[in-house]
């Protein structure tokens, strides 16, 4: 009689994240997938420079958005210029001083009121990275294409995943949104064209499964060729069902037509991709157990990880994360404030009001510290660190929560941009619309084509 | 940029068609419906609405006396909308105005429907529902009943986007790209979990935890029949495990550990399972608090035929440690797989419901078997019957794959199986019509359609066999009443009670609602100040460290300390914990289906005697003498103020903040909800009302706060409506529990409506709204549920149709079975516009 194996959490249902975290540890400490990076960077080298570093590495960028504004007086630094001292809020990136700059006077005008009125919040997260105004109706959808799309548009064939869209929003209240606007424009970030939003993944370990393939270490690329070779054949029926079915509909029914087929043409494209670049690196880490983390800062947490796991290996280079969708009235019990986020927004000048918001902006920032850290201790192919490859905004579409202004809005751009930004200060850009911030952004992309985007009124230089 | 002016083209040509088209119109038609306007209806608004709406006022931009000419009275249609609704609801005029009487509103009512609608009550307009996706909901359902899958789709789809309150509407149920891709992974799963895609397998044997008997089995069960065993005392339990057939088998455990979790304690205990099979131990391992985690272990045994020993023992390993949490170790099952020998395998679980026929072994038969399976089955997931060119294709997908080597021919199957599941026909609900006789205005919808309108309706789900059959037969429709009651007694009802109260109910929210109990309950308490400044000042000391610290300081931390926990005592614990939630979840559920399927007057949705409760909610209620944990129906004492939904636990925490109740979200909840006319959104840039408690120099109640600020005309004109109702509904705090005061100030839940009538407490509202406001309640009721059936808003030309559900549920006393049926033989539910040039599209198919 004898033992054969003992897996101890084969069907785990509860997480634990510090069990993934060692793993991902071990997986940073690689010499960073340089056999697998050879190809890529003559992949990119043939591909005009897009997305893609001076030294030949990986260029991404990353917009990951919190809600309701920040308290202005916590969040603004005294001191504009290298060397400006850090708020009480932005303190938690004071280690990274030197890879991090505070935009100032940056602005979302497209959120502001003018004739449509009430619907602040969905505003604030819709026209965030679309910069164009929303139409207002709960069931008329018109945005824009975001600016992450836009960039997965000219750089998304040179990785696996021309984008992702993460969310830690995992349910939506039912009933109306804010004020007469769709759901749908306080929910998502990613626009992929006006009227389709890139729905956002909340799973961690569905977005796992997603870029290195189900099942166990070591099991997972087999599992992706095989999902790739029966998922070829489904497609190719699908298409013709979708396009017979697509004549017997009238006009605006095709609509929901051409959703399904550009869906199952992302997919075709994905798979001929997948076997020109091969195939992704195994991290050798256990996946996230199926289901919800037990707490918030945890899913934060792993969403981060799962990020930092998809720039390292080179899956994409545009990502978007939603923390929470504007309006969020989270109680933050955790720190000791039950009450919710939104509620309190709405201060009124009440000194304990104003405290408890500023403490909530103080640990929205810390986790993105934390996120940082990840990406500056992970090394790149070109031997520096993910950070000084990348460029990750982190802002909200509302300035004052209290307010409900978009002016001045509260944003950092983190990291080097593969050395073609100028990290380490704080600099005011004088009432420009954060449109001319994705322009320029775009331009260290690669993107040539690109001349106007929302309401920019051109670039920003000063970056 | 070509795309652009060809858009703008088709824009301005559109344009012209219309224009053209609606001035013909007007020289025939409407030349009446002005002269009736000028006639009849200019004087009626002459005297009740000029003093805000004409003679130079334009209070909310309308004024009736701007109209540029008289198309342009009749083309205003939005306004006109607008001005019906508010006179019905006795909205407009004001209380305090001078209102039409009967007739004038009648005249006007009628007016705005036959001139400016141009409807036509015999034949209204069924409008035009974009293609329906099936939502999370209806997806899950489907495949429970084409399948027999529970298959999890919260976790596995996005949240699907809701207009107009439901999660049901063609037009928001977009598709990106990523929910293509997770519909084919869901797909595969679903089809590897339900379809055996071999004709043998090695034999499995499940003992259940429950059947190893011994100490620590005291009979009761865990959830899927397993046993559950405390950490805290011992225990041993065996069973035998017959075996046949002598060979290789592998034995599987499988446990959970589990806990009950209580805030803020931890429980340290410790226990240790052994595993012995035939006297010898297997495995042996100590568990601690594992967070309700799953655990897995597999032996490999050779063995004889004959009777084989199965015994666990379970030692507690800390006598001493304070028991907390109850922290259990379920058994969940032993699995024997085996002999591994092939010659003892047998057909997997299933089978024969997959293949009821043993597989042919000659090609052609095999094409024409695998045909005929995948023919059934692509009819019932595309709930109508699939064409020969769509089979072959499905039949050669399936040869392609079980012609390859090492594939079988059941795996050849389920992959067009997989494939049917991806299909656009699955996943969107393609509607067709009856064959047209020309002369109809709005063809009805054929009976498959009108099949799947049904189920989707009462089941969330693909219609059954019954339904299917009597649509192949055409005599779905004669038998359209008898159908829809036997659907009303089906336990799958129970997918429209819970999708339809989950979100006009707002019931899916109540599980995750974020509430505070402590600060809830804190507010019952009496306002102290210097208890208060006590405690900041506090954590203001307490927060320095050590070296922070002045000697001064350190002497007053003390003090304070001293003063603080002298007379502390800990606030009253409520556990807000899943389970209560979820008894107000089934409170609503269960009151909605008892009205329903006792075909009660829907008015006892609002004011009633009873309700649904178990021991648990009623604690949490106050209501003495309910037992149990299954939830019954209780009749209410008088004076509980309970009854109807506005006061049932999920209406009232919904409607809350996290640490206190909010009157306003409550009021506008009641106006848009139950009233059916809701306020327009806040101006922007203005903060709540109710967070404006600027400058008091005490704690002001809710009640003050609010009138301080309805005080502000800009605000007063919604505030009065929604605050009086919100207010009402104070004695019920931000957890559904009844209260007398707040702060220690009694609650005062007397108001008067904006309609003019007053109440001293919530009781009297009720009753308020159930006789003077019954109308407003049938026809928002009726609005809902028409909108949640047919999947869109509610347009100007519903007003007719509504209107007729409505006019029956007054004759009917209200009867719950006249609404649905109303909405049942509406014409938005049995027939649709005309497409594509007047030609209604029929689907290119042939009925075996």
């Amino acid at each position: 009689m004898k033992k054969i194996h003992t897996t101890t959490d084969k069907f785990s249902r509860s997480f634990n994240r510090r069990q993934f975290l060692r793993g991902l540890g071990a997986c940073v400490a690689l010499p960073a997938f340089a056999s697998f990076s050879g190809a890529k960077l003559l992949a990119a080298q043939a591909s005009n420079k897009l997305a893609t570093t001076a030294t030949g590495a990986p260029l991404r960028s990353a917009f990951l958005y919190f809600p309701n504004g920040a308290i202005p007086s916590a969040w603004w630094p005294k001191t504009e210029g290298a060397n400006y001292d850090f708020s009480r809020t932005l303190a938690p990136l004071a280690d990274f001083k030197s890879k991090v700059q505070i935009l100032g006077e940056l602005d979302d005008r497209a959120a502001l009121p003018e004739e449509d009125g009430a619907g602040d919040h969905a505003r604030a997260n819709g026209t965030f990275l679309t910069s164009v105004r929303l139409k207002k109706s709960a069931t008329d959808i018109h945005a824009g294409i975001s600016i992450d799309q836009v960039m997965a548009k000219n750089v998304g064939h040179l990785t696996r995943f021309p984008s992702l869209e993460l969310t830690c929003e995992t349910s939506r209240p039912s009933g109306a949104c804010d004020s007469g606007y769709s759901c749908a424009y306080q929910f998502n970030l990613s626009w992929n064209s006006a009227t389709t939003p890139m729905t956002a993944e909340s799973s961690p370990s569905q977005v796992f499964e997603r870029l290195f393939g189900a099942g166990p270490p070591g099991q997972r690329l087999e599992n992706l060729r095989r999902r790739r070779q029966e998922q070829r054949s489904i497609l190719d029926f699908v298409l013709d069902d979708a396009k017979e079915m697509q004549r017997r509909l009238n006009p605006q029914d095709n609509d929901k037509l051409d959703q399904y087929l550009t869906g199952v043409r992302e997919l075709e494209v994905r798979i001929q991709r997948a076997a020109k670049l091969g195939d992704p690196k195994d991290p050798m880490v256990d996946s996230p157990p199926d289901g919800l983390p037990s707490s918030y800062g945890e899913h934060l947490e792993l969403m981060f990880d799962i990020l930092t796991l998809a720039f390292q290996t080179d899956s994409t280079r545009v990502a978007t994360l939603l923390l929470a969708h504007d309006g969020s009235n989270r109680s933050f019990s955790e720190i000791g404030i039950p009450e919710g986020h939104h509620d309190l927004s709405h201060h009124f000048n009440d000194a304990s009001k104003i405290e408890k918001v500023s403490e909530i902006d103080l640990w929205y920032v810390q986790q993105l510290a934390k996120f940082l850290q990840k990406l500056d201790q992970t090394k790149d192919v070109d031997g520096n660190s993910v950070l000084h490859n990348s460029m990750i905004l982190y802002g909200s579409g509302n300035a004052d929560g209290n307010r409900h202004t978009h002016v001045n809005l509260p944003l950092v751009l983190a990291g080097g941009g593969g050395g073609t930004l100028t990290p380490g200060r704080y600099v005011k850009h004088g009432s420009t619309s954060a449109a001319n911030l994705f322009l320029s952004m775009a331009d260290r992309m690669g993107l040539e084509n690109v001349t106007r985007f929302g309401d920019s009124t051109g670039r920003l230089n000063n970056i | 940029m070509h795309h652009f002016y060809y858009r703008r083209l088709g824009a301005l040509l559109l344009l012209l068609v219309l224009t053209v088209a609606g001035e013909r119109a007007y020289a025939e038609d409407d030349a009446n419906g002005a002269a009736e306007f000028h006639k009849s209806i200019e004087p009626i608004l002459q005297n009740y609405c000029y003093d805000c709406h004409g003679d130079g006022a334009h209070k909310g931009k309308v004024a009736f006396d701007q109209f540029k000419s008289d198309a342009d009275v009749l083309t205003n249609r939005d306004l006109w909308w607008k001005a019906l609704k508010n006179v019905r609801a006795g909205i407009m005029p004001p209380a305090k105005k001078p209102c039409p009487t009967a007739q004038e509103r009648d005249l006007m009512a009628h007016w705005i429907k036959t001139d400016v609608f141009d409807s036509d009550p015999q034949e209204p307009d069924p409008g035009r529902v974009t293609l329906r996706r099936l939502n999370r909901a209806e997806y899950h359902n489907t495949i429970r009943d084409l399948l027999g899958v529970d298959f999890n789709t919260q976790e596995a789809f996005p949240p699907d986007d809701t207009g107009y309150g439901f999660d049901t509407i063609g037009d928001v149920l977009t598709l990106p790209p990523m929910l293509l891709e997770k519909y084919m992974n869901a797909a595969e799963k679903i089809v590897a979990q339900a379809v055996p895609q071999m004709p043998l397998t090695e034999p499995k044997h499940v003992i259940s935890g429950k059947r190893f008997l011994g100490i620590g089995n005291d009979g009761s069960k865990g959830k899927d029949g397993g046993l559950v065993l405390s950490y805290y005392s011992a225990a041993a339990v065996s069973n035998t495990a017959p075996i046949k057939w002598a060979g290789q088998y592998q034995v599987s455990v499988d446990l959970t550990a589990n806990e009950k979790y209580v805030d803020n304690e931890f429980d340290y205990n410790k226990c240790r399972l052994i595993f012995t099979v035939d006297g010898k131990e297997t495995f042996r391992q100590d568990y601690n608090r594992e967070g309700d985690k799953h655990f897995h272990y597999d032996f490999n045994e050779d063995w004889a035929a004959g009777d084989h020993q199965l015994a666990f023992q379970l030692q507690p390993l800390t006598p001493d440690k304070e028991q907390v949490r109850n922290l259990t170790l379920q058994i969940v099952s032993v699995t024997l797989h085996g002999p591994a020998a092939r010659e003892h395998w047998v057909p997997p679980d299933n089978y024969t419901k997959f293949f009821p026929t043993p597989v042919p072994t000659d090609k052609k038969a095999r094409r024409q078997y695998a045909k005929e399976l995948l023919g059934n089955f692509a009819s019932r997931a595309f709930r109508r019957p699939v064409d020969d060119k769509t089979l072959n294709r499905l039949t050669a997908l399936a040869e392609s794959v079980y012609s390859q080597n090492g594939k079988t021919f059941e795996a050849g199957v389920a992959e067009g199986m997989v494939a049917v599941l991806s299909s656009p026909r699955f996943l969107f609900r393609e509607e067709s019509t009856e064959p047209s006789n020309g002369k109809e205005r709005y063809p009805l919808i054929d009976e498959y359609a009108l099949a799947s309108r049904l189920s989707y309706f009462l089941w969330s789900s693909m219609p059954d066999e019954e339904l299917t059959r009597l649509a192949n037969q055409g005599r779905l429709r004669d038998e359209l009443p008898g159908q829809v009651e036997r659907m009303m007694k089906d336990w799958k009802f129970q997918g429209f009670v819970q999708d339809f109260t989950g979100q006009w109910l707002r019931v899916r929210d109540i599980l995750d609602w974020p509430i505070d109990a402590r600060s809830v309950l804190q507010r019952e308490e009496k306002a102290d100040p210097e208890r208060e400044r006590l405690r900041t000042r506090f954590h203001q000391l307490n927060d320095k460290s050590d070296e922070q610290l002045t000697k001064d300081e350190k002497t007053e931390l003390a003090e304070v300390r001293k003063k603080l926990f002298a007379n502390f005592r800990r606030p009253p614990k409520v556990n807000f914990n899943y389970e209560l939630r979820n008894s107000m979840k089934m409170e609503t559920e269960k009151v909605f289906d008892y009205v329903i399927q006792n075909d009660r007057p829907v008015l006892e949705l609002i004011d009633s005697d009873y309700t649904f409760l178990n021991h648990r909610l009623a604690l949490h209620y106050g209501i003495t003498n309910v037992q149990g944990d299954d939830m019954r129906l209780v009749k209410l004492p008088a004076e509980s103020g309970r009854g109807g939904v506005l006061t049932e636990g999920t209406v009232l925490v919904a409607t809350s903040n996290p640490t206190r109740t909010s009157p306003v979200k409550r009021g506008l909840f009641i106006l848009d909800s139950i009233l059916g006319t809701p306020p327009p959104p806040p101006p922007a840039n203005i903060p709540p009302l109710e967070d404006a408690a600027k400058g008091a120099t005490n704690v002001l109640t809710l009640r003050e706060t609010l009138a301080r600020h309805r005080a502000d005309a800009l605000c007063s004109s919604c505030h009065n409506r929604m605050d009086p109702l919100g207010l009402a509904f104070e004695n019920f705090n931000a957890m559904g529990m009844w209260r007398k005061g707040e702060y220690g100030v009694p609650i005062d839940a007397t108001g008067t409506l904006a309609s003019g009538e007053s109440f001293t407490n919530v009781t009297e509202l009720k009753h308020i709204l159930v006789t003077k406001h019954a109308e407003d309640f049938y026809r928002t009721l009726t609005e809902k549920m028409l909108t949640y059936a047919v999947g869109r808003g509610l347009d100007y030309y519903d007003v007719d149709t509504v209107d007729q559900i409505v006019a029956r549920l007054e004759a009917n006393n209200g009867r719950a079975s006249q609404l649905i049926a109303g909405v049942v033989e509406s014409a938005p539910f049995q027939k649709c516009r005309r497409t594509r040039g007047g030609q209604p599209v029929a689907l290119n198919m042939e009925i075996p």
